[in-house]
């Protein structure tokens, strides 16, 4: 029935600022993502990408407009959203095995059940597919181990797993890779990529890293404060949002390429150039689910 | 103007300069002695003592400085046995189980009065003595009041093992007693017997009027210094004469003195009359000098040693009851002669009942 | 010598054993020259006994019947402990009370402002009305030591669990955590051994209100006994408890080191 598994539909984050005012985030946001999509959200710094994400996660209510997940209001974090966050994904107090079962025992095992023993059959099989997961991260060498133990690229992997395991409808991750020197953000956007034709999952992916944002992406959504017509309270919208069709599997010397460099700057100037203020009317929005409801409003 | 001011500088130095250096001088020569005491009916006096200069008058007669100093009763006589002080009030049982046991040489020169009825046995749902048998008894454990109780029981044929005793500070003893009904039975002393008392449906089965010249109150001076200084002895018994004659005057006089002891107390004068209604002062220092130089005073030691020995006062490692000697002014010395360490001392209240320390 | 004072000194072997036992010893050594001298001047001295009379001090403490047959350090000891586990047990229903406030709005603002104010009551000034409510029986002695700690407890947890990263929390929902699941299968065990941390630093508070709780009244127990011999100056059973209590806290605050350094090795990162 639902051809998007997300939808927003007029989105608009406000918080309390000083002197009982209300300091607009995200200005009417409109976005529909199909599954199967790596969508990639890029912006400059205070646009308001991770607030987009916590939306969609639920962690956070919209002050206007709806978010929904599969035709469903989203309330609050809920078992068919995963998230990894750039920090502090995984229990420290479980070793890696035991973070990758956790949704599993979680589902299976009420409270009271904890205390009042296991079902013996049904642990090994939990441990069976954690397992499962850790093998295709690389990790099942490292189940016993603690988070702490583990580096910080073997400790996002682990926290792919964990998500991954429940089978989420949407993998939502936040600037993952934040942490991470260069090779091993390498090495963990090649991972992603693999993970998600693998798995065919939808993911929404936030960065600030305008590179990894082209590379990983089939789509590309830039979030920018900057453009014609808003003053300081205005709030971001979404400036662009192109397909971006690389093959698969894509190797990293792409990055090299001409059309990867004119994507970059294309993006560089219309979305993160404060100087550069677009006309809303202007914005390209190219994609088959954008809503090109580009209808110019009165800014005072 | 600025010489003016200058002048005057140069002039309060010079006073301040001469007076410190004539105070150190003065205290320099004479001696000075600290006395401990405690807040107690019978103690009162001292505080007054001290408070009308009359204790300063007789030192100085003396040629020596006496200082008074308030402490909290146990406090007070662990200072004595540390000779922080050299004189310190307390009761004859204490005088025998903290310093005389300790080794730390005690006289007794001023007998000040006997507990006769300020300790007492109070017990709720009109109960008596021997309905106390497995009952709980709060009381201050190894006080006065404990020995107070072990005599009540014996009096009536019961054993000490007969009830069991609950140690309760002297601080919470009165308001725990009076909050808590289930609580039957208590033994303490002045002014917390009245405070109890005062309560409806209490009764004072027993009290230190039955056992009068047992608990004793007494001047307890280290003998290592009264030896030395005897003029300590003479000046505090000088003073305590006097007041003890502006006292028994009954007048408008000794009702002025009182009020201050009452103040120094914490309670009014009425009540504090009430408590020394119970407290059987010796007014007289010959009544003092005869009790204490009569026959009667070792019987009734004797009762207190034993119960100090039964109960590891004397130390726990104590053989027998006689290891600390007690010896009284006719020379006698009940225990070891060897090991004297508490003198019955009537000397100094001889001299002010002959009128010698005038 | 000359590298005593380097912040990057590597003390050796046997510096290791014999430095961390000087000051024992030097204690040790000027309290018999005390008890010696004092006993030259005055062979009955019961201030500072000597080390023989200590030992038999002990001895009668832990081995003689006391005159109403018991082994009286035993009794002691026993009834001490005793209120001391059951304070713990209460104590520790403050961590449910602090990991629930730390967790839920509603009873924040319903139990915080109150326990961090009953934090600030001095606990032992209340004595004289926990005598009068709960008499002077093992209700009121239990009691102070409750009143004394559990705020403490109480808030040192709320804070935990408040400063527990909220993204973990959501990370939990997300693979389907309930809120009580939360609560007790994800902040609880992360929070739990530095909620217990605290509780051993709490220890010396502990003993202190028990102590206090016995002094005023009782018919058994560490503290008792200290005040009760107090009154005929036995400091050859005073120092001999003083010593014992002090062990008795040490090892219980050994033991729950050595706890928490093993169970929870996942907490020294």
């Amino acid at each position: 029935m639902h051809s998007h598994i997300l939808e927003l539909n007029g989105v608009y984050q406000k918080y309390p600022a000083k002197k009982k005012k209300m300091r607009t985030i995200l200005s009417d946001i409109n976005l529909q993502v199909s599954p199967g999509e790596l969508v990639t959200v890029v912006g400059p710094t205070g646009c308001g990408k991770s607030t987009l994400l916590r939306l969609i996660l639920g962690s956070e209510r919209p002050y206007q407009g709806s978010v929904k997940v599969n035709g469903a209001e989203v309330k609050e974090p809920a078992r068919n959203r995963g998230i990894v966050f750039q920090q502090y994904s995984l229990f420290s107090n479980l070793t890696v095995r035991k973070n990758v079962m956790f949704g599993l025992e979680l589902e299976y095992f009420s409270l009271p059940g904890r205390f009042f023993g296991f079902n013996k059959s049904k642990l090994k099989e939990f441990k069976e597919k954690a397992d499962e997961y850790l093998q295709r991260v690389g990790l099942l060498e490292h189940s016993e181990k603690y988070p702490h133990e583990l580096s910080g690229g073997m400790r996002q992997r682990a926290a792919i797993a964990q998500a991954m395991v429940m089978k989420p409808e949407i993998l939502l991750m936040d600037e993952p890779h934040g942490a991470l020197d260069m090779g091993t953000r390498e090495e963990m956007q090649i991972f992603v990529l693999e993970q998600w034709k693998q798995e065919n999952l939808t993911v929404i992916f936030v960065t600030h890293d305008l590179e990894e944002a082209v590379f990983l992406g089939s789509r590309i959504v830039v979030l920018s404060q900057f453009y014609a017509g808003n003053t300081s309270s205005g709030g971001a919208k979404i400036v662009k949002d192109v397909p971006v069709g690389w093959e698969l599997p894509r190797p990293t010397s792409i990055k090299h390429s001409k059309k990867f460099s004119e994507i970059m700057q294309s993006i560089r100037h219309e979305g993160l150039d404060p100087h550069f203020l677009q006309e809303i009317r202007d914005f390209d929005l190219r994609h088959n689910d954008s809503l090109s409801l580009n209808t110019t409003e009165n800014w005072d | 103007m600025a010489k003016i001011v200058r002048n005057i500088n140069g002039i309060l130095m010079a006073v301040l300069f001469a007076s410190v250096f004539l105070i150190s001088a003065a205290q320099a020569k004479t001696q000075t002695f600290t006395v401990v005491w405690s807040i107690y009916a019978g103690w009162m006096p001292w505080d007054y003592a001290g408070h009308s200069k009359i204790l300063d008058k007789w030192a100085q007669k003396y040629g020596i400085k006496i200082e008074l100093k308030k402490m909290d009763y146990i406090p007070s006589v662990e200072a004595y046995v540390a000779k922080k002080a050299d004189a310190c009030v307390m009761t004859n049982m204490e005088a025998l189980d903290m310093p005389a046991a300790s080794g730390i040489s005690t006289s007794a020169i001023i007998m000040g009065d006997f507990s006769n009825g300020n300790d007492a046995l109070l017990t709720r749902n009109n109960i008596g003595i021997k309905d106390l048998k497995g009952k709980d008894i709060s009381l201050v454990e190894l006080s006065v009041s404990h020995y107070l109780l072990v005599r009540a029981l014996e009096m009536n044929g019961l054993k000490e093992n007969d009830v069991r005793i609950v140690n309760t500070s002297d601080a919470d003893i009165a308001p725990a007693f009076i909050a808590n009904k289930k609580q039957e039975a208590v033994v303490t002393w002045n002014p917390l017997v009245m405070e109890i008392m005062q309560q409806p449906g209490i009764k004072n089965v027993m009290n230190s009027s039955s056992i009068p010249g047992e608990i004793l109150d007494v001047m307890a001076v280290r003998t290592e210094v009264l030896q030395k200084h005897p003029e300590l002895g003479k000046a505090l018994a000088g003073a305590w004469y006097e007041v003890m004659a502006t006292m028994s005057k009954r007048g408008a006089e000794a009702d002025k003195a009182m009020e201050i002891m009452a103040q120094a107390a914490g309670c009014s004068l009425t009540e504090y009359k009430a408590q020394l209604k119970t407290t059987a002062m010796y007014y007289k220092a010959k009544d003092a000098a005869d009790f204490t130089g009569g026959s009667e005073i070792k019987e009734k030691m004797n009762y207190v040693r034993n119960f100090c020995f039964s109960h590891g006062l004397l130390g726990e490692n104590a053989r027998s009851v006689d290891e600390v000697g007690i010896q009284y002014p006719d020379g006698s010395v009940q225990g070891d002669k060897k090991n004297i360490q508490l003198i019955f001392d009537s000397r100094f209240m001889v001299m002010a009942a002959e009128g010698k320390l005038e | 010598m000359i590298s005593v004072f380097k912040i990057n000194a590597r003390p050796g072997r046997f510096a290791c054993f014999v430095l961390p036992w000087v000051l024992f010893v030097v204690c040790f050594l000027l309290y018999t020259r005390a008890s010696f001298v004092r006993h030259q001047e005055n062979p009955r001295d019961k201030l500072v006994p000597t080390v023989t009379q200590l030992i038999d001090g002990v001895k009668r403490s832990a081995f003689e019947e006391d005159r109403k047959g018991d082994l009286r350090l035993w009794v002691d000891s026993w009834a001490s402990t005793k209120r001391f586990f059951i304070a713990l047990i209460i104590i520790s229903l403050g961590i449910l009370i602090g990991l629930n406030m730390g967790a839920f709005p509603y009873l924040e603002l319903f139990f915080y402002r109150f326990f961090l104010f009953f934090d600030k009551v001095p606990a032992l000034a209340l004595l004289p009305i926990l005598f009068i409510t709960f008499g002077l029986g093992e209700v009121s002695k239990v009691a102070l030591i409750v009143i004394g700690v559990m705020p403490t407890i109480v808030l040192d947890t709320f804070l935990r669990a408040k400063e527990f990263p909220r993204e973990l929390n959501i990370k939990a929902m997300t693979l389907g955590a309930s809120h009580f699941e939360i609560l007790y299968r994800v902040i609880l065990p992360n929070i739990f051994p530095k909620v217990l941390d605290t509780l051993r630093l709490n220890l010396k508070a502990v003993v202190l209100f028990l102590i206090a709780g016995e002094s005023l009244a009782a018919t058994a127990g560490l503290g008792y006994r200290i005040f009760v011999v107090r009154r005929y100056l036995a400091m050859d059973i005073i120092i001999p408890y003083v010593i014992w209590i002090s062990l008795l806290a040490f090892s219980a605050d050994f033991l729950l080191r050595y706890w928490i350094r093993h169970k929870y090795q996942w907490l020294n990162k």
